[in-house]
């Protein structure tokens, strides 16, 4: 972020943009001029390093650029006061020893007072002239600095053109994809509010408690430390009203990912970190169960109405999604915030609550059956949460079970995939399975992954039968052949179902063979 | 039941009551209550008996405190003024009138919570002092570094406004030292965002150029009490002479200074420009953003004005008033820092400016004080508020146009004391810019603030 002073826009028709320095050859000429300049100067004065950044901006280029570069420098470079003088003590021996001797209003009175301080600290008199004053910005030394590669500087330096607009923002909207939870993690640390609507993607307006009243810029300067989090995800867009100080004018502000990402610097995205040792202690014993449940941290935001919740987990198995969040400590405040909040969530979301909050205020979340409380110490038990799981597993599967029988289809075709019909019914895997097992639909013989029309089945036992009919055995490779090409993959199930039996040599398919067992035709019809 | 509790600056409250007050804030489903008015709802709620739960505030613990504050006449005057405003209300009194000992005495008479605003960090030190040794109590602090929530804190402007959000239920009086800086737009924000229903507004200057004080009453009360210097002259403040002295500028800067006024009188003659006013000014200082000419311009004129103000006959004319005024204690003002090092160096006396180290800073104006130090040469950091009460002498080598300021510099010399007979000098250029300027910030005499 730069100085106000330093900030240089556009502003046309209630339109502001800042004037983004475009990474051309001039620009990264100025660029590399100043970052040459400031290795060079490492052990000369700040004073002396600044001459030969005014010396730049006479050579026509835009001020404001050249001194917003340097700016940026400025904080990669280390500015000391020599470190062998003491100006402080050097100050108070010389107005100590002015005060006792009478202001020095002639050079031989001045000189005077310099030699009684040099002779009292030790130090030559040239030593007291020169450092005097070391310890003012000006006369601070460069002792280290941390050059970057020019381009890179023009992209901190349109971030940094970008977050200084933001400082007149009376509110920003934003949507973004990839990490919500950090983006809400830092508006709630920057003291900003939020209110979420949703069209398609999640649209996210900021601002802050008194915007209410009145526009303000009271919550620019939070806004632009909120810039870096959003667009350090892949997509963005991000929006903003500027209220311009020097006409009072409310001016749009907009960047978009696809046309500014390449100008501005990408800040790093940090790694994600647990919250709380709770959250981690659970994230891995519950992966270490394999329950089936595929757990993921940060997920999607969950609309509670016009405000969101990022649960800490969701738990995902066949297409059926639980969110858990979990409340530690926290203050009264917040956790009543929290509970109103749930209160408004409609999907299916286990709180894991430290008993140390249990209250009254929380029990009154059980009332909401799309929640469901546990209560843990120190560490969360992992049998409620699995009870729970199986039971919301089971609960939707019941619900989906019965939802299949019900469906008015009638299969026509030879083979129905379980899981491709799931999928495209929208229900799971195993709610098709049972229902279909439990009423299976006429003429087709129930495999596990699949139904299979009887005349199917029949018409592939024919072509085995024509094979066994050369040679008593079958290698049960080539059996599978047969079942592959008409399309069925339970071979083995089909197998059987048909009468037929494997013959193991081993535990290796390769050498396993189909035979017929001496059966009656008749027989086999009763099988299916 | 309704609930009311402080939301960063703000009052949200719960359960379906609207008051004259609130704003519904669909964001949170709760009215929204601006700080300021938490008197207001409470009374509100109260008359309309509606049952209410207040978690409001969370103030620190009251410390018993002992006042030996002696208030003067006048000083009673205005404090049973602002008491009969309803503990509300704006002081104007003239510098060195003692508006301290009216807050102080304030204090000790609601024996509630305070949060004391004022500008400079120097002046956080000097109201602990103060309070310590009137009242009795340690002072917490706001600012510099320092973040201790007491009783009685102080806090500079610019923390209570970057704080008001974990501040503004802590305290139930604030007492605004300089007022008139409550008057800039984000600084109002801390008189808004403040539950505190007692306030008291101190300032020798209310008047703004910018016409803008006239925002301050609803925040802080109306203005209940004035009194001028001439009122208090001689009996409560210290007689003073003031006297102006033109010097000529040396050859080269002469030269110098023609050369740049030409470049910046040849651009406006050329465009047509006149500058008539502030807003003339401005908007030339606005077009030096988009036309280099105009910026070059620009940059010739502040150059002759600097070499006006910083003019080395001024030095000269400094070492011989030095010299005769050997026994005084004097403050010397400028408008750049680089002036003030130049007469630092050159005289060898303490410089303070805002680069100067707090710790430093400290040990000067103590010095200064006890006399072991004869003089401080500074820019404008010492123009509010600090108290150097036995200074008697005070150079403006130079300075803005600005009515104010040269009233608060002034101000730093009437510290009334025994026999104390205060003298304020100014050096101008001669046939320069200056000219109008030292003009300029006399306009209003010194007697009606």
């Amino acid at each position: 972020m730069l100085p106000s002073d330093l900030l240089v826009v556009w502003k046309r028709k209630g339109v502001i943009w800042p004037r983004y320095a475009k990474l051309s050859d001039d620009n990264l000429e100025v660029a590399t001029a100043l970052i040459e300049a400031y290795k060079r100067h490492v052990g000369e004065k700040k004073s002396v390093l600044k001459e030969f950044v005014s010396e730049l901006e006479d050579k026509g280029y835009e001020y404001r650029f050249v001194r917003g570069l340097s700016f940026l420098l400025d904080r990669r470079g280390i500015f000391k006061c020599n470190d062998r003088v003491n100006p402080v003590e050097f100050r108070r021996r010389i107005y100590q020893t002015t005060g006792k001797l009478g202001l020095p209003t002639t050079p031989e009175q001045r000189s005077r007072i310099i030699d009684t301080v040099a002779s009292e600290l030790k130090a030559g008199k040239e030593a007291i002239e020169e450092f005097l004053y070391a310890d003012l910005d000006s006369e601070l030394v460069l002792k280290k600095f941390d050059p970057l590669p020019p381009k890179e500087l023009l992209e901190e330096y349109n971030l940094s053109l970008t977050q200084t607009l933001l400082f007149d923002s009376t509110e920003l909207n934003f949507t973004a994809s990839g990490n919500w939870q950090r983006i809400f993690y830092a508006v709630k640390k920057l003291g900003l509010i939020y209110e979420v609507s949703k069209d398609g993607k999640f649209w996210v307006k900021i601002d802050g408690p008194a915007s209410l009243f009145k526009l303000t810029r009271r919550y620019g300067t939070a806004t632009a430390k909120l810039l870096p989090v959003i667009i350090a995800n892949p997509e963005w867009t991000v929006e903003a009203k500027i209220l311009w100080k020097y006409d009072n004018e409310i001016c749009d502000f907009k960047i978009e990912s696809w046309k500014h990402r390449a100008v501005l610097k990408k800040p790093p995205l940090s790694a994600v970190s647990y919250d709380s040792i709770v959250e981690e202690d659970f994230a891995s014993r519950f992966q270490a169960l394999k329950s089936g449940w595929n757990l993921r941290r940060e997920p999607e935001p969950v609309l509670a109405g016009k405000l969101v919740i990022i649960p800490d987990f969701s738990l995902e198995r066949e297409g059926i999604k639980v969110y858990m969040e979990i409340v530690g400590f926290w203050t009264m405040e917040y956790l009543l915030r929290k509970i109103e909040k749930l209160k408004k969530v409609d999907v299916n979301m286990l709180v894991a609550v430290n008993e140390a909050l249990a209250c009254e205020k929380l029990a009154s979340l059980k009332k909401h059956v799309q929640l469901h409380v546990i209560y843990y110490q120190d560490k969360i038990p992992l049998a409620p949460v699995l009870r729970y799981l199986d039971e919301a597993f089971r609960g939707v599967q019941a619900t989906q079970k019965g939802l299949v029988k019900d469906l008015p289809i009638v299969f026509t075709e030879p083979v129905v995939n379980y899981e491709e019909f799931a999928a495209r019914i929208g229900v799971s895997f195993e709610a098709v399975k049972t229902a279909l097992a439990e009423k299976p639909p006429q003429d087709y013989a129930v495999l596990p992954n699949s139904l299979v029309r009887k005349e199917k089945l029949q018409e592939i036992g024919k072509r085995i039968d024509a094979q066994l009919c050369q040679k008593s055995r079958l290698p049960l490779t080539e059996a599978l052949r047969i079942f592959e090409a008409e399309g069925v993959m339970d071979a083995t199930s089909g197998l059987e179902n048909l009468g037929y039996r494997i013959l193991w040599h081993g535990i290796s398919a390769e050498k396993a063979e189909v035979i017929k067992p001496q059966k009656s035709p008749t027989d086999l019809d009763r099988s299916i | 039941m309704a609930q009311l509790w402080f939301d960063k600056g703000t009052i949200l409250l719960k359960g379906e009551v609207g008051t004259p007050y609130g704003k519904w804030d669909p964001r949170v489903g709760c009215y929204r209550i601006k700080a300021m008015h938490y008197r207001d709802v409470l009374a509100y709620l109260e008359e309309s008996r509606i049952p209410f739960k207040d978690e409001v505030a969370e103030l620190p613990p009251v410390q018993t405190l002992k006042d030996t504050v002696g208030l003067r006449s006048y000083q009673n005057e205005a404090l049973s003024r602002w008491r009969r405003a309803g503990m509300r209300g704006i002081l104007v009194l003239p510098t060195a009138a003692g508006k301290t000992y009216i807050a102080l005495k304030a204090i000790s008479f609601l024996k509630t919570q305070t949060l004391i605003v004022v500008p400079t960090l120097d002046l956080i030190d000097q109201w602990r002092r103060r309070v310590r040794e009137f009242l009795n109590l340690d002072a917490g602090a706001v600012g510099g570094g320092e973040n201790t929530v007491r009783m009685v804190t102080v806090s500079t402007y610019d923390s209570a406004y970057l704080q008001a959000e974990v501040l503004g239920n802590r305290f139930m009086f604030l007492v605004f030292d300089e007022v008139h800086h409550l008057a800039s737009p984000s600084y109002m924000q801390i008189a808004e965002m403040y539950i505190a229903p007692y306030r008291m507004g101190l300032t020798a200057t209310f008047e703004r150029s910018d016409e803008r004080h006239a925002l301050l009453p609803p925040l802080v009360g109306d203005l209940v009490y004035s009194v001028g210097v001439e009122e208090l002259a001689g009996e409560h403040l210290s007689p003073y002479s003031y006297e102006k002295i033109y010097v000529e500028l040396t050859p080269e800067e002469q030269r110098v200074y023609e050369s740049e006024m030409a470049v910046f009188r040849g651009y406006l003659k050329e465009k047509g420009i006149v500058l008539k006013d502030v807003e003339d000014f401005q908007r030339f200082i606005m077009a030096t953003g988009r036309d280099r000419r105009a910026r070059e311009a620009l940059l010739a004129r502040n150059h002759a004005l600097k070499v006006a103000l910083n003019s080395d006959a001024k030095l000269s004319l400094l070492a011989r008033q030095l010299d005769a005024h050997r026994d005084e204690k004097i403050l010397i003002f400028t408008l750049h820092n680089d002036l003030v090092y130049r007469i630092s160096r050159r005289f060898l006396i303490p410089a303070v400016t805002y680069q100067t180290p707090k710790e430093e800073r400290r040990e000067i104006l103590e010095n200064f004080r006890s006399g072991e130090y004869k003089a401080i040469v500074t820019s404008q950091v010492l123009d509010e508020g600090v108290d150097v009460p036995d200074a008697s002498l005070g150079f403006i080598l130079s300075g803005t146009g600005s009515t104010r300021e040269y009233i608060q510099r002034l101000g730093r010399l009437l510290r009334k004391v025994e026999g104390k007979k205060a003298k304020l000098m100014e050096i101008v250029s001669k046939e320069t810019v200056e000219v109008g300027i030292s003009r300029r910030r006399r306009q209003k005499p010194a007697g009606k603030v």
